[in-house]
């Protein structure tokens, strides 16, 4: 099923929670709605499934408008946060819920229903825990629980609020990508809600930034983190070091580098030629050298995380209360064992600059 | 860089220092002595009176007791108290329920000033309460010529002592299951609509299996409040004996006679029908295979 906003905008008092967002999101993808807490995104969920009604604006599903469609007409598949597992019944209970409500004429027999449930307890790899009740059951597992409860009743869009957000790291990766596999072998539309850049770069196909109830930019991953259309984004999905950018003699300069006459440059920062810009670099676009070349600067910190080293890094001329990160390869540091105290030299190999107030 | 390799052994700790970890002397006196105080007390304002209620209704032998809760009189106060504890307790089970669903799920204008209502009947003295439905539905009040005209006996009848009986029970139910909704939150009624149940379906399926204990509790507290209510009821029901007096009515009426014997007899049975509602919600404590996840079910919830 394909769905469409059209200039969704839904308030809480004075909050605009998500004001006029329009969106299309084409039948089989997998969407990441991304953004901090307080962004709209869980909002935006709970519209799509018919859990809130927005004020303004249109929810189409294929076409046609569903705005006012309550949530049991749409074939959507709802993920809690807490899973939302009826604590009362057992597992196999939970997953047959959906099945069990139907009214006579479209319920399927009982031997039916325990076949599917049997199905899909398989299909999550808990075919054991049948019996169990969810009080029994890991995080993990809850959330498997409650996606095979979801997709009992063949839905046409699943719908996941910040579907790993509770788990610990390990069972959070497996379960990523169990979910993509899923996602690939069952072709629904598939939207799901996180804070979490890594997740949505992970698992989705496309990534739809958040800011304050408004998309900031949307497309597909790589696209979005590598060319991020404000600097809002590009913080958002992953580290960077923030710096002043000068302007002398019509030069644009972040310490003694210039970074002028480059195509990195966004084109508005020229336009508006204000004095107040920031540069945005990511830790592994700097790249760590001999001290007499680019911006001279000393090591203050040494981290090893497995294949990666992380430099703290005290620049001439930039606050040392705010140390620039540089992220180089284990190979790298290996061959060249910066320690601390070591004086050494800082070139940018890529960066992007926007107006200091965005 | 160097980094210091941090290298270290790990101790089993010996058996001195195990024993160590026991509690202290000063805390075990202190949990004993916790212990008994609540013993003590429970058996000296708990214990010690219904031994003697006991103990006094059957003062006069077997037989005298059995002929006083036989006597017609007896008879009829315990009819009556079931029967108004019968209208009371469901009447303020579906007031109760669809209040503590609306305060919990909606959001609405006077919502707080609802919640303050409900624990009016707290607030007011029952005799007052008794002394309203007097003065609405007594021969001077306001309702009274209309219901005369229709000859419709609602003060000194049983109608005014069901009315008197809600009103004091009233916030029992609702009292009770508002925390225990609030805190569930909606998450699986929304999760149970997306599966397509229907509303009757969500209630009967999700919302009253999560609230059932509250409102179990709810149901007893409301229905021994409702078989013991003196004041208010003793306001409206005029005491006309077999026809509008509640057990609690009855035991004071042969207080005051000076059959103490009688009385206590009544009283007894007042509590006997308390024991018996506690007994009957252990049993169905028991029943319920799932409440021995109870436990862990509780600590599931924490981790959320």
């Amino acid at each position: 099923m394909s769905i469409s906003l059209r200039g969704v905008s839904k308030q809480f008092g004075e909050f605009a929670a998500v004001d006029d967002v329009s969106l299309e999101i084409p039948t089989g993808a997998l969407l990441a709605l991304l953004g901090p807490s307080g962004c709209g995104k869980t909002t935006l969920l709970r519209i799509i499934a018919g859990l809130e009604t927005p004020e303004h604006g249109q929810v189409l599903f294929d076409g046609q408008d569903a705005t006012l469609w309550p949530i049991r007409d749409r074939k959507v598949g709802f993920v809690f946060q807490n899973y939302a597992l009826f604590r009362h019944m057992t597992v196999f209970e939970n997953i047959a819920f959906g099945l069990k409500v139907k009214s006579r004429r479209e319920r399927p027999s009982s031997a039916d229903i325990r076949k599917k449930v049997q199905s899909l307890l398989e299909l999550v790899q808990l075919a054991w825990a049948g019996e169990r009740y969810p009080a029994q059951l890991s995080g993990g597992q809850k959330q498997r629980v409650a996606l095979a409860r979801a997709l009992a009743v063949d839905p046409e869009v699943l719908l996941l609020d910040e579907p790993f957000g509770a788990l610990d790291a390990q069972v959070r990766h497996e379960l990523r990508r169990w979910l993509r596999r899923l996602h690939t072998e069952l072709k629904f539309t598939s939207i799901f809600v996180t804070h979490d850049q890594q997740e949505a770069i992970e698992v989705a196909d496309t990534i739809v930034v958040l800011n304050r109830g408004r998309i900031e930019q949307a497309g597909v991953p790589g696209e979005v983190y590598d060319a991020p259309q404000s600097a809002y984004v590009h913080r958002f999905l992953g580290q960077v070091n923030e710096l002043p950018v000068r302007w002398q003699d019509g030069r644009a300069l972040v310490g003694p580098l210039d970074i002028t006459d480059t195509a990195a440059l966004n084109s508005w920062a020229n336009e508006h030629a204000a004095p107040h810009h920031i540069a945005l670099v990511r830790p592994h676009e700097i790249d760590v050298g001999n001290e007499s070349e680019g911006w001279r600067a000393v090591v203050r910190d040494v981290r090893v995380i497995g294949p990666i080293v992380r430099l703290e890094l005290c620049a001439d001329g930039h606050p040392a209360s705010e140390p620039l990160e540089a992220e180089i390869s284990r190979e790298r540091f290996d061959a060249d064992k910066f320690h601390i105290g070591q004086a050494v030299g800082l070139k940018f190999r890529r960066w992007q600059v926007y107006p200091a107030s965005n | 860089m160097d980094s210091p390799a941090v290298t270290g052994t790990y101790q089993v700790p010996s058996a001195a220092s195990l024993r160590e970890r026991e509690p202290r002397r000063g805390v075990r006196w202190g949990r004993l002595l916790l212990i008994a105080v609540a013993l003590t007390f429970l058996a000296a304002f708990l214990l010690l009176p219904l031994m003697v209620v006991f103990a006094q209704a059957l003062s006069k032998g077997a037989a005298a007791y059995v002929a006083a809760i036989t006597d017609p009189m007896a008879w009829a106060a315990v009819k009556l108290t079931l029967l108004v504890a019968a209208i009371a307790v469901p009447m303020n089970v579906v007031f109760g329920v669809a209040a503590a669903w609306a305060i919990s799920k909606f959001q609405f204008r006077g919502k707080s000033a609802l919640i303050t209502l409900i624990d009016l009947p707290f607030a007011v003295s029952p005799v007052i309460a008794g002394l309203t439905y007097i003065l609405l539905f007594g021969a001077h009040g306001w309702f009274g010529p209309y219901l005369q005209n229709h000859d419709i006996r609602v003060v000194f009848a049983v109608p005014g002592i069901v009315l008197a009986t809600i009103f004091v029970t009233f916030p029992f139910v609702a009292r009770e299951l508002i925390p225990v909704m609030q805190a569930q939150g909606k998450d699986d009624e929304e999760t149970a609509l997306s599966l397509g149940a229907g509303g009757w379906q969500v209630f009967w399926h999700v919302t009253l299996p999560n609230i059932r204990w509250g409102l179990l509790y709810g149901v007893l507290l409301c229905n021994a409040r409702a078989m013991g209510e003196f004041g208010a009821v003793s306001v409206v029901s005029g005491h006309i004996r077999g026809l509008t007096n509640t057990m609690p009515l009855h035991v004071e009426i042969l207080y005051n006679e000076y059959s103490y014997a009688a009385a206590f007899a009544v009283a007894s049975l007042l509590a006997l029908l308390a024991l018996l509602t506690l007994a009957g919600k252990s049993f169905l404590e028991w029943r319920q295979p799932e409440l021995r996840h109870g436990t862990r079910r509780l600590h599931g919830n924490t981790e959320k």
